[in-house]
């Protein structure tokens, strides 16, 4: 296969290599993920159900409550964060969250490239990010 | 990004940790978003002070600031709690009450004005073209949109930030250029009430992302229901604003039309089920005007609660202490005029709530997850209907 390197712009520095977890749709932290559990439960999600833990979270942007950055970094202390955030458009409340969470953080990225279960390689000094494994599909 | 002589000594480490941690959140912010340097703010409006939507990890994260000496530099105000100390305070486990008063405790040393209410507006009205850094999500949208004032949509930690440093990065729709409008949304039929406004809002807010938008049609719509809207906005979307009152340019702009049956099926939409009678009515998200307050009194006169449903009334000890008699004429019905709290930053569960009524698109969205509830989402006369008698 054909490695897929995806180049955006890093936001919050760091490194990891996790299985992505895609969603189309915006995500509110507060409200949108139990804090406690760090699965997504707000109603008609598309990841509904699906915990965030140690995964490369991708979904487009943040959006709705400003406490949405404290939900991060909640998380964070918890151990139940992503290990990295990747976004098309950063709303602000996500980027602040991930700044105190220390949560390595890209955007400008057509997340479309990337499906759930692909194992990727995130490189948030760079801002670049590798799709290494390819889900069976 | 250009620092300033000070502003680079508060960077190094001169004046303290605290103040340090602030300033590198807004030098960071600030160099994302291509800000080229830090203004001056007149306020600094705060979310994040509900124990119940906080949690216990940043609870550490304000006292080791207000330990650390942060002390804010501008007018700054805080975010509704979650209860009131009058009823709900004395309906709560001691544990849960303390840790919240704790949070108060850690504003209060770093100087925030106990405001406790996610309309500040009403208690000092921003000046126009006035630089700030609010978080609250619709007072945002509120302030540039209806009062003129200008801020980003801050998440809580940076509009924190800024209090302490008085200054915030200098990007987004503090820049002139950066708040002209880029959609046009055509609206089909006149709106007949509030719930019509916010689900208008919970609309557009998925569709627009953070585009700024023209709404067509809303000549005649009340500061309450462009609250409602703003509110609902922020709620599904980015969006730090919309124009109501102003022509497009000539040129070519995206367009988009909102049609009645979109407004119906977002309404339909926002309540949860049909069947469950629900045991709250509750009204004031955002927080009640004088105005509205004014309005629920009417509706209430000669009319009693039905046992077994509570109906409150949210508002800031601010509105309520000049709404004296209409605020007895709604507890002499049998309802609750609430302060410094939000219900949906409550501890409704713990309450035993189970089914809630309210004429609010903001509540409606987040009560299923934040209250665990089911939700009817209905205008304030109808909201009243179901729970007044006689």
């Amino acid at each position: 296969m054909q490695q897929i390197t995806l180049k955006g712009r890093a936001i919050v520095e760091g490194r990891c290599k996790a299985q992505a977890l895609v969603s189309t749709q915006p995500i509110s932290f507060l409200g949108g993920v139990d804090p406690t559990s760090g699965k997504i439960v707000e109603k008609n999600h598309d990841l509904h159900g699906e915990c965030i833990k140690d995964k490369v979270l991708c979904f487009p942007h943040g959006h709705g409550s400003t406490v949405g950055s404290y939900v991060l970094y909640s998380l964070a202390k918890k151990n139940i964060a992503p290990k990295a955030i990747v976004n098309q458009t950063a709303d602000p409340v996500v980027v602040v969250g991930a700044i105190i969470a220390d949560i390595p953080m890209i955007d400008q990225i057509d997340i479309n490239q990337i499906r759930t279960d692909d194992v990727v390689e995130v490189d948030a000094y760079a801002g670049v990010i590798k799709i290494l494994t390819k889900r069976e599909s | 990004m250009y620092l300033t002589k000070e502003e680079e000594r508060i960077y190094d480490g001169e004046h303290g940790w605290a103040n340090q941690t602030c300033m590198k959140i807004l030098v960071r912010l600030g160099e994302l978003f291509n800000a080229t340097k830090l203004i001056p703010i007149e306020s600094a409006h705060i979310s994040g002070v509900s124990y119940k939507t906080l949690g216990d990890a940043p609870v550490e994260f304000l006292e080791t600031l207000a330990d650390a000496d942060g002390k804010v530099r501008i007018r700054a105000t805080l975010n509704p709690q979650s209860f009131d100390p009058e009823y709900l305070g004395k309906r709560l486990p001691e544990h849960i009450r303390e840790k919240q008063l704790n949070i108060l405790r850690q504003f209060k040393k770093m100087g925030f004005t106990q405001s406790l209410t996610c309309t500040p507006y009403y208690l000092e009205k921003p000046k126009q073209n006035s630089h700030l850094a609010w978080a609250e999500s619709s007072a945002v949208v509120y302030a540039n949109s209806v009062l003129g004032a200008w801020t980003n949509r801050e998440g809580g930690p940076s509009a924190l930030a800024a209090a302490i440093i008085g200054k915030t990065p200098d990007y987004g729709v503090h820049k002139a250029e950066d708040r002209k409008p880029n959609i046009l949304v055509d609206m089909e039929t006149p709106f007949q009430n509030e719930t019509e406004f916010g689900a208008l809002g919970i609309y557009l807010g998925k569709i627009l992302g953070d585009k700024i938008p023209i709404i067509q049609g809303l000549k005649d719509a009340s500061e309450g229901e462009l609250k409602q809207l703003g509110a609902a906005l922020a709620t599904t979307g980015m969006v730090n604003m919309f124009y109501h009152d102003i022509r497009p340019e000539r040129g070519r702009i995206e367009k988009i039309s909102v049609e009645a049956e979109d407004i119906k099926q977002t309404i339909e939409k926002l309540s949860t089920t049909s069947k469950t009678k629900p045991d709250l009515v509750f009204v004031g998200c955002p927080h009640c005007s004088l105005d509205e307050i004014r309005q629920i009194a009417k509706l209430t006169d000669g009319k009693k609660v039905q046992a077994g449903t509570g109906f409150w009334v949210c508002t800031s000890r601010h509105v309520k202490k000049r709404a004296g008699d209409y605020v007895r004429q709604i507890e002499s019905s049998g309802g609750h005029v609430l302060t410094d709290m939000c219900t949906i930053v409550s501890w409704t569960e713990t309450l035993g709530i189970k089914a809630m009524l309210t004429n609010s698109a903001k509540t409606a969205y987040y009560a299923p997850t934040l209250n665990k509830t089911e939700t009817f989402f209905a205008p304030l006369k109808q909201c009243l209907k179901e729970v007044l008698e006689g």
